[in-house]
């Protein structure tokens, strides 16, 4: 049921997905202000929505609408980030792999990383092989869908969008449950009086 | 009748081939596909360009090695297809192949002789002469590797004039290699080059600026990019969540982002639980009018069975401090499910408000204990405005 629909879209716009990879040059910067805005809370409450419709009948489990929930939220990136594709994709077994790779070189068309010789470093975070950081970053490619394969670059790329995304999902679902909840306690409320 | 690249084929200067080294660049590319267009269906005819690339390499390496002026047309049509050929090719295409090809072996000797030269570099791949020498084993590797091995020493011999154009231009070259950020390959080919040019910090990279007293080589440059990217990614990270600019040190930026996502991954699932529980006392039919600005709440009403005290016990657990939420909320709170009708909504309630007067006092007060722990959503907010 809640499952169901979220696999339906998630093949459904698998298509769109592929075009929108091709189109879109890069990510960088543009996690915050692509996911603050109202609009995209209102596009992500809608799909939201539509994804929990089929469950007015049976009882739904909260694991099937968490996972509505998240695939709602990768619609919404609309393919352009590594995490979404993997929750799309995550679904929808067959071609996961495939386009997965192929997402990641079509849109950035970056080269892969060559070996680093050692080299004495004077940036910001000399840090970047210690140990520790190399552990963290390993927790959070773990942490963020489809990332645990990943450059430490394209890895913090994805885990700004990815935060962008929950902090917005977070914001929609509380506001639609309160909403909701608020919803059925009146029309419970004049449900009483009235029958 | 000359086209001024013809001068400076003849002349055999550095400074005048400018024009037609970038194009060069791209003339390989350009060439190779045609080759491979247009390989079988190569005509002897004068003009054809193809039909340069069709011939034989042993008559093309004749042609370079014994030039004659007088050549008939159908010899010279059918002669090597050297590069400034080709390049004459590119810009005037209606040129005969004739007259472009009588051209280098009609013009000085200096550079057929220096034409034979590179012809026996490109075959012995020793870097005897300047860096001209260093530069075709890199250049070496981009066009030979689709044509077939007798076909080597001519076309060869195209990119060793482009190469040798090119250690004099290879700065710029550089420059775009770093622009387009393809920069592994082409830093690796003219590394010997770049070391003198980088040193100096006389040309602006676009992307990477050698630094004083910093290593110059293409590895270390690549590093920094690539640190340089990294870092910019990591600031990004930490505008975003929230209390980590005040943080110096990696490991503990990278600990504080992780904590945020573990703690925002929680929210969710403890909202889908909520989100669980709510549902099945929600008609959906009655929440689609809604989403359409539609006369929702009955619908919602109707829909609403049994089960209302569970609902109450719930709702108190969940949504706020104040006991006062247990009664009647007002139905038009869902109608900020819809933020993009916000005016729609502040009529409705006025229409409900008619209907109901006894709801308007509620929303006041319900409105108050409805501040979440949390974040205040934009529901509320709204809803607090229109009110």
């Amino acid at each position: 049921m809640l499952i169901s629909a979220p696999d339906s879209h998630a093949c459904q716009s698998i298509n769109l997905v592929r075009r929108e990879k091709k189109m879109k040059p890069g990510l960088t910067a543009q996690a915050e202000t692509k996911w603050r805005t109202a609009a995209q809370e209102h596009v992500y409450g809608r799909r939201l929505l539509e994804a929990l419709r089929p469950t007015g009948g049976a009882p739904a489990g909260p694991r099937a609408v968490k996972e509505a929930a998240d695939s709602a939220l990768a619609l919404t990136a609309r393919g352009q980030s590594r995490w979404s594709r993997a929750i799309l994709l995550g679904r929808c077994r067959p071609r996961r792999k495939l386009l997965l790779k192929a997402g990641g070189r079509i849109r950035r068309g970056r080269r892969h990383p060559r070996p680093s010789a050692p080299v004495p470093q004077q940036q910001v975070s000399p840090e970047l092989r210690g140990k520790k950081v190399k552990d963290r970053l390993r927790v959070l490619g773990r942490l963020v869908p489809g990332c645990r394969k990943l450059s430490a670059s394209g890895l913090l790329e994805e885990a700004a969008d990815y935060v962008a995304a929950l902090e917005m999902q977070v914001k929609t679902m509380r506001a639609l449950t309160e909403a909701l909840s608020a919803a059925s306690l009146s029309a419970g409320a004049t449900g009483e009086p009235g029958s | 009748m000359e086209p001024g690249g013809s001068s400076g084929v003849g002349s055999g200067n550095s400074g005048t081939y400018t024009p037609e080294i970038a194009e060069s660049l791209r003339f390989e590319e350009e060439i190779q596909s045609l080759i491979h267009q247009s390989f079988d269906g190569s005509s002897a005819a004068g003009g054809s360009f193809t039909a340069l690339l069709g011939l034989p390499a042993n008559q093309a390496v004749e042609l370079l090695h014994h030039p004659g002026p007088g050549e008939p047309p159908a010899s010279a049509a059918s002669s090597s297809p050297t590069a400034g050929d080709l390049w004459r090719l590119r810009l005037g295409e209606h040129h005969a192949a004739t007259d472009a090809l009588r051209l280098p072996f009609g013009g000085s000797s200096t550079f057929v002789e220096r034409a034979a030269r590179f012809s026996v570099f490109a075959t012995d791949d020793s870097p005897a002469s300047s860096s001209g020498g260093g530069l075709s084993p890199g250049l070496k590797a981009e066009p030979p590797d689709s044509d077939s091995p007798p076909t080597l020493p001519a076309p060869a011999g195209r990119p060793r004039r482009p190469s040798k154009r090119k250690e004099c231009e290879k700065s710029k070259a550089k420059a775009v290699a770093k622009k387009s950020k393809s920069a592994e390959e082409n830093t690796s080919a003219v590394k010997p080059a770049a070391e003198e040019n980088t040193s100096g910090d006389k040309l602006p990279y676009v992307h990477v600026r050698a630094r004083r007293g910093q290593a110059t080589d293409s590895h270390s440059l690549a590093e920094r990019a690539r640190r340089e990217k990294i870092n910019a990614r990591m600031k990004l990270l930490q505008d975003l969540v929230p209390g980590c600019s005040k943080i110096t040190g990696t490991a503990l930026v990278l600990d504080e982002i992780i904590n945020h996502v573990q703690s925002l991954q929680r929210q969710v699932e403890f909202l889908s639980m909520k989100l669980a529980a709510v549902n099945p006392r929600i008609d959906f039919s009655g929440l689609d009018h809604i989403l359409s600005a539609e006369c929702g709440p009955l619908a919602v009403g109707s829909g609403c069975g049994g089960g209302a005290s569970g609902t109450a016990m719930w709702a108190s657990d969940t949504a706020a401090s104040t006991g006062g939420i247990r009664r009647m909320p007002p139905p038009q709170q869902i109608w900020h499910l819809d933020l993009v009708h916000p005016q729609q909504s502040s009529t409705v309630w006025e229409n409900n408000g008619a209907a109901h007067p006894h709801f308007l006092l509620s929303p006041a007060i319900s409105l108050v204990g409805y501040d979440p722990a949390g974040s205040v959503p934009l529901n509320s907010n709204q809803l607090k405005m229109e009110l």
